[in-house]
């Protein structure tokens, strides 16, 4: 690693946008912001005045980490999309992170139940256990209905669906995948369209 | 002055170079009509996924065939609408982070003026000029008395003819994209059904379709009832007639009107071999043109193309807030 490594984390699989700078391992700055239903508008916009408030350029981020979801909203693949684009470009790293990891490391501690609304009583969610400094994951994300769900299990976690995420904490976990080829990346959908379900049940 | 169009607001992610409005450097289409193909029809959410997964191969392609250097490019021209606002943002985006990464100006373009230009790669554009757009989604005459400026004469007031196509070609069980496959059967029939030529006479340039589109399928339906035999070429053939003779009619009413310099046909449609012959029949007077066949589909050339003329004329740039919409006026 160089003298001074430069990330960048980005995330619009909620309906926050959020977009961090770290400098060796320590946040210099950040957005977390709720969007109006547009973050793909907002979001370069928010990245470009990030850039300039700690004079970095584009060209000068070494690595990029990108929440992937789950979900199919069309947040989703907005920061997929940007983070392929900035890694293929400059030819970085880019690292995939669960949104649902992100948002369970907003909290400080405890065993964190973290969601993302599906609507109709579904969500995307995943169990975490958090202390101050590390976050590791208890259960695979799914999608499934929430209340059955936390009728079933034993903890009583601590249920969150939203948090600025603690991206130190995110890089010290191992729960970023290194992505081998940025052309390929996609979002984690989780659920195939309705489309396609439909055309299986025809 | 090296232009990068993008164009992602259907069914194709586009990516292309193209010097001075004209010479094009390369134009990369990833299609996903096979995979539309299966449901009938464009899928919002699947277009939306196809394009995530394919835009830096198509980007990396484009480059490589144009054997530069992003440093090169001088300016990027995004298609922002109409179209698929899922799929437009993910073009949009794409193109602003190359804008950001490298210094380079951005500039949306409306995806019509995209298709207009589209005929600049093979014919230069001569004023006034009047310019008949037929697509899945348009059908309007537009009057260009100098570049990126546009009079619209008329439009459909309902369907659009690409949207009537498809429709007939539907019931008539052809495989989709019907349109083409409409054109082709009718090259073998005979106008035998006299079908309504809707606003043939109505004295404006607007256009309606969906009367015909009824009255066509209504026709087919009450056949099938009486167990007809019924002659799918020449059922292809008398539809195609009635709507080409309305288009070919006003078009001609509208270049006699104002005097143009040449007429172009723009547009999926304008692929159409019965419009292309009737047209060039019926209008002698002045040049008729339509693009090549791979600049007559969605493709990202003609959005460079656009943009190089855009640019040119208005000498401004987007910012970052430039944003897709789902609908969009030619302007
Ligand atoms: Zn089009």
């Amino acid at each position: 690693m160089q003298k001074s490594w430069k990330r960048l984390a980005i995330d619009t699989a909620t309906k926050y946008v959020y977009l961090s700078l770290v400098l060796n391992d320590k946040e210099v700055d950040s957005v977390y912001e709720e969007g109006l239903n547009n973050h793909s508008v907002t979001i370069i916009p928010h990245l470009v005045r990030m850039l300039e408030r700690q004079q970095w350029k584009l060209t000068d981020i070494n690595e990029v980490i990108v929440g992937v979801g789950p979900g199919s909203y069309t947040g989703v693949r907005i920061a997929v999309t940007i983070a392929k684009m900035i890694g293929y470009l400059n030819n970085i790293k880019i690292n995939r992170i669960s949104s649902i990891a992100l948002i369970a490391s907003s909290v400080s501690s405890g065993t964190v139940l973290s969601c993302i609304d599906a609507r109709r009583g579904n969500a995307f969610l995943g169990l975490f256990e958090n202390t101050k400094t590390k976050l590791t994951r208890k259960t695979q994300d799914s999608l499934i209905n929430i209340e059955s769900y936390l009728t079933d299990l034993e903890v009583k976690p601590i249920v969150t669906y939203e948090g600025r995420p603690n991206i130190e904490k995110i890089i010290h976990s191992d729960l970023l995948e290194v992505v081998s080829d940025p052309t390929a990346l996609i979002p984690n959908y989780m659920q195939i369209t309705e489309a396609e379900r439909n055309k299986c049940l025809r | 002055m090296i232009v990068m169009g993008v164009e992602t607001s259907c069914d194709e992610t586009s990516v292309s170079l193209v010097e001075d409005g004209k010479r094009v450097l390369a134009n990369e289409v990833l299609s996903q009509i096979d995979i539309h193909k299966e449901y009938g029809g464009v899928v919002p959410e699947i277009a939306s996924r196809e394009h995530v997964k394919g835009i830096v191969f198509v980007f990396d392609q484009a480059m490589k065939k144009a054997n530069i250097n992003y440093k090169d490019i001088d300016l990027i021209a995004v298609t922002a609408g109409p179209g698929l606002i899922g799929s437009l943002l993910i073009g949009i985006n794409a193109a602003k982070v190359i804008s950001l990464n490298y210094g380079i100006p951005i500039i949306g373009i409306q995806h019509i003026a995209g298709h207009i230009y589209a005929n600049n790669i093979e014919h230069d554009m001569e004023f006034p000029l009047l310019a008949l757009v037929v697509s899945g989604g348009h059908t309007e005459l537009v009057l260009m008395e100098s570049h990126y400026d546009f009079q619209k004469l008329g439009e459909t007031q309902d369907d659009a003819v690409g949207e009537a196509y498809d429709k007939v070609a539907r019931i008539l069980g052809l495989p989709y994209p019907g349109g083409p496959q409409v054109d082709k059967l009718a090259q073998q029939g005979k106008d035998t059904f006299s079908f309504p030529r809707p606003m043939l006479d109505s004295g404006d340039f607007n256009f309606s379709f969906s009367g015909l589109k009824s009255k066509v399928i209504n026709t087919y339906h009450n056949l099938n009832q009486r167990k007809a035999t019924i002659s799918t070429p020449d059922f292809c053939r008398s539809f195609q007639e009635a709507v080409t003779d309305v288009l070919v009619k006003k078009t001609n009413d509208a270049m006699n009107l104002h005097n143009v310099k040449q007429v172009i046909v723009a547009g999926g449609v304008a692929a159409n071999q019965g419009l292309r012959e009737k047209m060039r029949q019926t209008i002698t007077d002045v040049p008729v043109y339509f693009p090549s066949i791979k600049y007559c589909t969605d493709n990202a050339a003609m959005i460079a193309v656009a943009g190089y003329f855009k640019y040119k004329k208005e000498q401004k740039a987007d910012d970052y807030l430039l944003n897709g919409f789902s609908r969009l006026e030619l302007k």
